[in-house]
């Protein structure tokens, strides 16, 4: 190195021009304090920074009213119609719109506003049902594997990988042939669990892997916290975000699911008023009344539709990878 | 190489051995009684369900069963359907129908996926990626029947583009409208997958790198770009393979097309359970197969995978 | 003498050539935005000025933040995001290229300006073989693979003892012909007179310098005619024998001599197979690959240890003299850019605070900023303690902390001893064991700081976990008081964790981003049910106090806080429970220079009022400097030496020692002490 042309050329004092010294001058850069805490920007934290995310996001507000309103349709049906949807008279069958009846009749004579407005509660109650026990029995398979690792993870791996190899719709088909007549939205939504728990599952064991390796839990257990603590203290609730994201995401998907098995006629019973099943009714009219087809589906998809959008909006504000400040 | 798929097909078995025996077990284990259902709203004849009970060996143990099934499921026989056909007969026939039109609609959501899903991923922010968004948020919303009705309603009834229904032996043409409308949803999610992992691997320091090799453009979206978002891509198209197959059912039920998912579908409204645990453990063969392709195409997709 | 001379007279000439040629980037108040979400404009640099003169190393020194790396993706037109240049001339060659398109970009990236960028895990595709993603680079400036070309510079700094070389004397070895061209230089050597071992040190030179796709006919003819070969014999055996390389050749030409060892082999490897050295050094063949008259290298080496550290920047330097290429070059380390580049630019808050020649600046730092960050730079902290020695001053006032002297060490006690301490780990897929630590003993006494030192894979951080009891050691003990920790269990084990605690390397992993900055430090109190709600609230107060953070953070998350900031959070959440001992594991290896001098006092203090002892786990023997009493020395998992710190520094008795001491940046600089 020391005969390096260019390392003498350095060591020479001459100064090409434009590289002269340099010194800002005063006050024109303001020195600041080393890490000075700013306190004046207000404090959050994660979930008041993706509510923040959340609340300018044209998607969450759109998919929010929607929910909200579906909701409220949902639980106060009567608010909206005052007929019973079983009510039907065949001498009615196939009329179009009237004052009172904005929908019409379908072929059975019912009113197809009445049925459309009552089936919201049927859907909105698998999917939700669906959702909330996917996420508790997928999450502690998923987080239990995942925090333990080892055996017991390649057990319950194993076991997810077996109900993973089964299509939910197949799954449901096999279980549901035999219960065709009898039962109630709970047949869906047990059904419905026992196929689709898988996803969750694996998604909450890797983000417990991901959480479990973080420092901060070496940090807890050095300060003399308990792996079990640990687990409830800092894992879960640090996986927490990914779990509610495929949760919101997938409860659309239960809500096809149902109305696809109604559809199938293996879903709920005649008796039962739901989407799927007005549909399949209707498919025999499709070429020559379309409309009564149509309330129904449209139902369905504006349901479906908030609640992906939802679960988009939900991710983009929690998603780990652009949580990272 | 080698050794990895070994070790794959080595995992494999005792998830093959277990989803068989968990479909197995829940037709014929389950509270509900499969030869009562095949009656329907029937009353029982006894002594043919003593037959029927005899003949699918439902008189002994259910772990023996089982394993009875699995030997005949070996050697394809799954046995005879009410009308006296063996099982494998009626499915030899439906299915080349069903993977026909399995194919097609892969070809459709691959093609347009991947393609949509570049130009939206690429071009962010712009007037067609928001279009292409929205599109693909319709077709994940609207139940594949919904799909399948508006499809047949309009370019079927209306305005006469296509045939509303394939019926038996159908041609391209026929399956044309079925196969669009069993790739839809799929292919709304390859776009939103393809979207976001090349918007996300556009911004990687790798690409950078690239570009400051003086690459041109073209090159470093091609091989960079693309080429890495294509390993998740290929891996879900891989998987949903074996899933258009299961979802053929919809489709093929709405068009009247005699493939698998038809034939399924008849069985059950007939309670022919045999036939649906045949098919159903089938195509569930057919799908963990599929991932083990999946598994291999990623291992060659992702050098990381392969010497792991 | 003359060798001197001609020293000299080159560096005459490359300065008078630098002069007549002028700069070759020539930056001059450049402005470059960022555009946030709700269309506000970020100034991420404000009127930067620097030139950079052909062969030049001119480097710009700043901490996080200050716009370095910004400054320089603008001049390569590869700002991310939202980035973009709002103001001021960037000139290549004289050419304004600020407003230039992409499609303009792609004519001068590669070939005129190249790029070492900093992270070498994440620039490498994992899907291309690194020979690929270098041959990328050749193919999309069309280079021409069989010849050398070299800069205007190189060129005419040759011209003394080689005439300037003709096209086709800059023909490479190809890896055909050299069994053929080896075979041909033992026979001119025979025919020359040159035998026995002489013929054999020659051959051993030849088989080692010649390298397919990297040396050229004139070298291989100068190396025959050095090695005794008419002049005529060596061009004829030159001439015949090297007619040029093939893609493959050069590629593995390019890596080998940017010091990647076995590069024909190499090349077909994923970046998964590589270390973090071995892809910066790929990245740094890929950089230069086109020949490029000004590089770009952002951090090149930040990621690394610091021997590989400065043997990739050795190289890169040699390389880049012989090449006459121009360097860029980005730091946050002062001591390294002053001992790297003749002119040194400082950043800080997107502005230029400070510039000229680098020793200049370091031996009469004018501005506010650089003078605080003289007085931070560790490795120049150590530099001026050596000084302060040799001048016979008394050099403790320079040290932040004040070591305790021999007799102090001898008296006092034990309060951790580490005794034949070795751990192995089952690696996958392989039968033997790994010794991650292996039979390593030593004691912290009280009231003292023990610092071990090592670098990546030396086994330090395994050997402080098994002292926190996190991990089980396979054998060997740790005691804690004359207790052996590994029979703690419940009661004794949660008072064991009261009065060892940790301090961890990653500012950003060690609080819980779900809990509030009061429920972190609480933490402990509350798992070792200590005092109230009330009471606990009070001490959380206190040791907020006690780490200079106001007491406003209580409310806040760790996400809002900088990465100093939280490490000192993770100090009070340390203290709440009063431990003896402190374990701090890379504790303040990701800070900033200036906010790692802010940590290290803290500690220092906290030690001075309490009698704190610490385990201070670090890969940089600067640091040691400036905290620990003593050293350890780890090298793979055995322990090299252990001495005190001013042994360690002054006579270092093992080789490694040596090593480590050698590759602390700036440690040759000669300092002023004003």
């Amino acid at each position: 190195m020391s005969d390096n042309t260019i390392q003498q050329a350095k060591a020479s004092s001459r100064i090409l021009p434009g590289q002269e010294r340099y010194v800002a001058p005063a006050g024109k850069v303001e020195l600041q304090d080393v890490d000075s805490v700013d306190e004046s920007m207000p404090a959050t934290n994660m979930w008041a920074d993706a509510w923040r995310t959340l609340r300018r996001n044209p998607l969450f507000i759109v998919s929010a009213i929607l929910i909200v309103c579906i909701i409220f349709v949902a639980l106060f049906p009567g608010v909206f119609t005052h007929r019973d949807p079983n009510f039907c008279q065949l001498d009615h069958s196939l009329e179009k719109s009237s004052p009172g009846h904005p929908f019409g009749y379908d072929t059975q004579g019912c009113d197809v506003f009445t049925r459309t407005v009552y089936g919201t509660r049927t859907s909105l109650s698998v999917g939700i049902l669906t959702a909330i026990l996917v996420v508790i029995f997928g999450s502690v398979i998923g987080a239990l594997g995942g925090f333990f690792g080892g055996w017991v993870d390649a057990l319950l791996s194993r076991f997810t990988d077996i109900f993973m190899a089964i299509p939910m719709l197949l799954g449901a088909i096999v279980v549901l042939q035999m219960f065709r007549t009898s039962g109630s939205i709970w047949k869906i939504v047990l059904v419905l669990t026992l196929f689709g728990w898988t996803q969750t599952s694996r998604i909450a064991r890797s983000a417990v892997m991901e959480t479990k390796n973080l420092e901060f839990n070496t940090a807890a257990t050095a300060l003399g916290s308990t792996p079990g603590r640990n687990l409830l203290r800092h894992i879960m609730p640090n996986s927490f975000a990914s779990i509610i994201v495929i949760g919101t995401t997938s409860l659309g998907s239960y809500i096809v699911s149902e109305a696809t098995l109604s559809f199938l006629g293996i879903g709920l019973p005649t008796t039962t008023v739901s989407w799927g099943g007005d549909i399949s009714n209707a498919q025999t009219i499709l070429r020559t009344d379309p409309s009564v087809l149509f309330y129904p589906s449209a139902a369905l998809a504006i349901t479906v539709l908030a609640f992906i959008m939802m679960g988009d909006a939900v991710k983009d504000a929690l998603d780990p990878k652009s949580r990272t400040a | 190489m080698g050794k990895y798929l070994l070790r794959r097909i080595l995992q494999m078995i005792p998830v093959v051995l277990g989803t068989t025996l968990l479909v197995y077990a829940l037709v014929f284990a389950l509270p509900g009684d499969p030869v009562k259902a095949m009656f329907g709203d029937k009353p029982v004849n006894q002594a043919v369900a003593a037959q029927i009970r005899a003949e699918y060996n439902l008189d002994k143990p259910f772990i023996i069963q089982y394993l009875l099934f699995l030997k005949n499921a070996l050697t394809l026989n799954f046995g005879n359907t009410f009308a006296g056909q063996p099982v494998i007969d009626e499915i030899g026939r439906a299915f080349p129908v069903t993977i026909k039109l399995g194919l097609m609609a892969f070809v459709f959501e691959a093609l347009f996926g991947v393609a949509f899903g570049i130009v939206s991923g690429l071009k962010k922010g712009k007037w067609y990626d928001s279009v292409i968004l929205i599109v693909s948020l319709l077709l994940i919303s609207v139940p594949t029947f919904v799909t399948g009705f508006l499809g047949q309603y309009f370019i079927g009834v209306k305005w006469r583009i296509l045939p509303v229904t394939a019926g038996n032996d159908p041609g391209f043409i026929d399956l044309l409208m079925p196969a669009m409308v069993l790739g839809s949803a799929s292919m709304a999610y390859v776009i939103r997958l393809t979207r976001s992992e090349v918007s996300s691997n556009i911004a990687e320091d790798y690409v950078r790198t690239a570009r400051a090799k003086g690459m041109s453009n073209r090159s470093v979206i091609v091989r960079h770009v693309l080429r890495n978002s294509m390993i998740p891509v290929v891996t879900y198209l891989g998987q949903d393979l074996g899933g258009l197959m299961g979802g053929a059912m919809i489709s093929e039920t709405i068009f009247n097309i005699h493939g698998i998912g038809f034939l399924t579908y008849q069985s059950i409204l007939k309670g022919e359970s045999n036939m649906v645990v045949s098919i159903v453990t089938l195509l569930t063969l057919i799908f963990v197969v599929c991932n083990l392709v999946v598994d291999m195409l990623y291992a060659a997709l992702d050098p990381r995978i392969r010497y792991a | 003498m003359s060798e001197m001379n001609s020293n000299n007279e080159k560096s005459d000439k490359l300065f008078e050539m630098q002069r007549e040629q002028g700069p070759i980037l020539e930056v001059k108040d450049l402005k470059v935005d960022f555009t946030t979400g709700n269309n506000h404009a970020v100034h991420a640099v404000r009127d930067a000025s620097f030139n950079v003169y052909p062969g030049q190393w001119v480097a710009i020194v700043g901490e996080s933040g200050s716009g370095k790396s910004t400054s320089a993706m603008a001049v390569l037109g590869l700002l991310p995001g939202t980035g973009h240049v709002v103001g001021g001339s960037i000139k290549l060659e004289g050419e304004e290229i600020s407003h230039y398109t992409r499609k303009q970009y792609e004519q001068i990236l590669g070939d005129k300006m190249g790029l070492v960028p900093q992270d070498p895990m994440s620039n490498l595709n994992p899907v291309w073989r690194i020979g690929t993603q270098v041959e990328e680079a050749l193919k999309a400036n069309h280079m021409d693979i069989s010849h050398e070309k070299r800069s205007k510079l190189a060129q005419a700094l040759a011209g003394g003892g080689v005439a300037v070389k003709s096209e086709d004397d800059e023909t490479f070895i190809g890896s055909k012909e050299l069994p053929e061209l080896l075979k041909a230089a033992q026979a001119a050597l025979n025919e020359a007179g040159v035998t026995g071992d002489g013929a054999k040190n020659k051959m051993d030179y030849f088989t080692k310098e010649w390298v397919p796709g990297s040396e050229t006919r004139w070298r291989v003819a100068d190396d025959l005619i050095k090695a005794g070969v008419s002049d005529d014999k060596a061009w004829q055996i030159a001439k015949q024998y090297v007619t040029g390389s093939t893609m493959t050749d050069r590629i593995a030409g390019l890596l080998e001599e940017a010091g990647l060892p076995d590069a024909a082999t190499r090349a077909r490897q994923y970046p998964h197979e590589f270390s973090g050295g071995m892809l910066q050094r790929a990245l740094i063949a890929i950089g230069l690959a086109c020949r490029p008259d000004l590089l770009i290298a952002d951090e090149p080496t930040s990621a690394l240890d610091v021997t590989v550290q400065k043997k990739i920047l050795d190289h890169l330097h040699t390389l880049t003299d012989e090449l006459g290429t121009a360097v860029l070059f980005i730091t946050h380390d002062l001591g390294l850019a002053a001992e790297r580049a003749q002119h040194i630019v400082v950043m800080y808050k997107g502005q230029v605070v400070e510039s000229g020649p680098s020793l200049d600046v370091l031996q009469h730092p004018q501005h506010p900023y650089t003078k605080r960050l003289v007085a931070a730079a560790p490795s120049l902290a150590s530099q001026r303690i050596i000084s302060a020695k040799e001048h016979g001053e008394n050099a403790d006032a320079l040290m932040e902390h004040h070591a305790k002297g021999e007799e102090t060490l001898e008296k006092s006690e034990h309060i951790i001893t580490v005794s034949h301490l070795t751990k192995e780990f089952k690696l996958p897929r392989k039968k033997e064991m790994f010794k991650a630590v292996d039979d390593v003993s030593f004691s912290v006494k009280r009231g003292t700081t023990l610092a071990i030192v090592g670098e990546s894979g030396s086994g330090k951080s395994t050997v402080a976990n098994m002292v926190l009891k996190l991990l089980k050691p396979t054998s060997g003990t740790v005691t804690y008081e004359g207790k052996d920790i590994s029979e703690f269990e419940g009661k004794s084990l949660l008072d064991f964790r009261r009065h060892v605690q940790p301090v961890f390397q990653n500012p950003y992993g060690s609080l819980d981003p779900m809990y509030s900055i009061y429920r972190s430090i609480e933490e402990p109190l509350r798992i070792h049910k200590i005092g109230d709600k009330k009471s606990r609230e009070q001490r959380v107060r206190e040791l907020l106090d006690l780490v200079k953070m106001p007491q406003s953070v209580m409310q806040r998350y760790p996400n809002e806080l900088s990465g100093g900031q939280r490490q000192r959070i993770a100090v009070a959440r340390a203290m709440a429970l009063n431990p003896d001992v402190i374990v701090c594991d890379e504790a303040v290896s990701a800070l900033d220079v200036l906010v790692q001098d802010q940590v290290l006092q803290l500690l220092n203090d906290l030690q001075a009022e309490r009698g704190l002892s610490y385990l201070f786990i670090t890969h940089d023997l600067a640091v040691v400097r400036q905290i620990a009493d003593e050293v350890v020395v780890m090298q793979k998992g055995k322990l090299v030496e252990h001495a005190t710190t001013d042994e360690v520094f002054e006579h270092p008795q093992k080789q490694y020692t040596k090593d480590l001491l050698d590759a602390i940046p700036g440690g040759h600089l000669q300092l002023g002490l004003d």
